[in-house]
């Protein structure tokens, strides 16, 4: 494992996006990130709030256009951060709250594809009732992708992949 | 020009704009002229906005000019406590004031108990402003004996001191504040997102009028990082107030309000019924809404590669 994640960190594209002074590497794959986030996050918060009940004159059909645009942030995420991964993989890879972002973020994802099913999927959205289970679920993705942000936070000062961040708190 | 000059400059936007607003406030109560009210709030909330850049410049002022010949060091800090204050308290007022907006759109008129806080905030904004711009105007007179420079400041439990060792003398409070500023900046950008999404054409069955209702969430993000974001810079100011990227963010950020204020009163959207097209004019502020929002994503995560914060 450890071998498989030497080899990672030490490869070009890990190695450009590790020590490139450019813009466009590690600040511009870190700012991706954030967009990505924004875009997934901050869409499926508003399809959780709806169907929760905040502004419940909306109409639930058109929302369904949200779901490619998620997956949109999503892909972005999954791309700019496998490069975050590979810049440090013998230190993120190994890291404890990596792992329980990346598993908070697939509960994430698994909430989001029930919630399409059981709401936005067949005809008449909007004449059925919203099932209970599916205000279950729009809460759990609400505090999922709180905890995920959480848990990627935290990677800048515990697992120390953002060692700026460290000294940041060090020097008063 | 630099950023003291900005300061000095903008400093009477929240005494002398600030009391104008206020001034067209109370005539439009005593009036009962609705639009007049509206347009006081408007003004309200953009001096609250303008308040932002007010306290940052001032904060570069005072450590420029510190320490200068004919300079009280003392009123410096006095002055700068005191804009603490009156910029909190500005900043509610300024939040009240935009809920009183979004009220007069969503119910006709804002309900009698927003006005009500909105009146007694915004006289508390105006006395703190005043307070601190006296002390300010101070600074640089020493031939003026004020009470200012005896007073006892050991009651004041809001002061950049206090705060700055708030966020610094806990670890927890650094990465805590960060993971807040991420959530609301995932709501507020969530539901710009949205909003604009549907004024320029996608979801266009939804009617603009339902997703107003989703502003109070975009304002709640706003909100958060602001207070997330000043426990940052009050704690550290020296490594952001320099910062082009910083100053870049906080333009956007001054534009990306006037915006929201938009979106918030103005007739042009609430035209857009469901299935009906957005007037042009929505469409520039709409687009214009997501390009700020990204500027001001950017310029945040760049703080700590152009210009060196973190």
């Amino acid at each position: 494992m450890m071998g498989l994640l030497e080899a990672i960190e030490a490869s070009g594209i890990s190695t450009w996006v590790r020590e490139s002074r450019s813009l466009f590497a590690y600040p511009m794959v870190l700012t991706l990130h954030t967009f990505g986030l924004a875009i997934i996050v901050g869409s499926s918060a508003v399809v959780d709030l709806r169907l929760l009940g905040v502004g419940a004159h909306i109409p639930l059909k058109p929302l369904k256009a949200l779901f490619p645009i998620m997956w949109i942030g999503f892909g972005v995420n999954a791309f700019s951060g496998l490069l975050l991964l590979a810049r440090a993989a013998t230190t993120v890879g190994i890291s404890g709250v990596f792992w329980t972002k990346l598993a908070l973020i697939a509960l994430s994802m698994w909430v989001l594809v029930r919630i399409k099913h059981r709401v936005f999927d067949g005809e008449s959205i909007d004449a059925r009732p919203i099932p209970n289970d599916a205000r279950l679920l729009a809460f759990a993705s609400i505090l999922l992708w709180a905890a995920a942000i959480t848990a990627g936070r935290l990677m800048a000062y515990i697992g120390a992949s953002r060692p700026e961040a460290l000294i940041g708190l060090v020097i008063r | 020009m630099n950023l003291p000059h900005w300061h000095l400059l903008l400093n009477h936007v929240p005494t002398v704009g600030f009391g104008g607003g206020l001034a067209l406030f109370f005539l439009a109560l005593i009036t009962r002229e609705e639009a007049l009210q509206r347009e006081s709030l408007r003004i309200v909330v953009l001096v609250a906005l303008i308040s932002i850049p007010v306290y940052l410049t001032g904060v570069s002022a005072g450590r420029l000019i510190e320490g200068l010949p004919g300079v009280s060091d003392v009123r410096i800090r006095i002055h700068g406590d005191a804009a603490l204050l009156a910029f909190v308290v500005m900043e509610l007022t300024g939040a009240v004031a935009w809920l009183a907006l979004w009220q007069a759109r969503r119910f006709r008129r804002p309900l009698p108990s927003t006005v009500a806080a909105v009146v007694l905030l915004a006289v508390a904004s105006f006395g703190l402003m005043a307070r601190a711009a006296y002390i300010g105007g101070m600074i640089h007179h020493p031939e003026l004996i004020s009470a200012a420079d005896s007073a006892p400041q050991e009651t004041a439990w809001l002061t950049n001191a206090s705060v700055k060792s708030l966020v610094l003398d806990t670890t927890s409070v650094w990465p805590t504040a960060e993971t807040i500023h991420f959530i609301g900046l995932a709501l507020s950008f969530g539901v710009v997102l949205v909003l604009n999404l549907r004024i320029l054409g996608l979801m266009k069955s939804i009617a603009f009028s339902d997703l107003h209702r989703l502003l109070p969430w975009g304002l709640m993000g706003f909100g958060i990082n602001l207070v997330s974001g000043m426990l940052f810079f009050i704690a550290i100011p020296e490594q952001y107030d320099t910062n082009v990227a910083f100053q870049w963010k906080m333009l956007l950020l001054t534009l990306m309000g006037v915006n929201l204020l938009y979106f918030t009163s103005a007739e042009d959207p609430w035209t857009a019924g469901s299935g009906v097209d957005a007037p042009i004019s929505a469409k520039v502020f709409a687009a214009s809404a997501i390009l700020l929002w990204s500027g001001v994503v950017f310029f945040g995560r760049m703080l700590p590669y152009i210009g060196g914060s973190f």
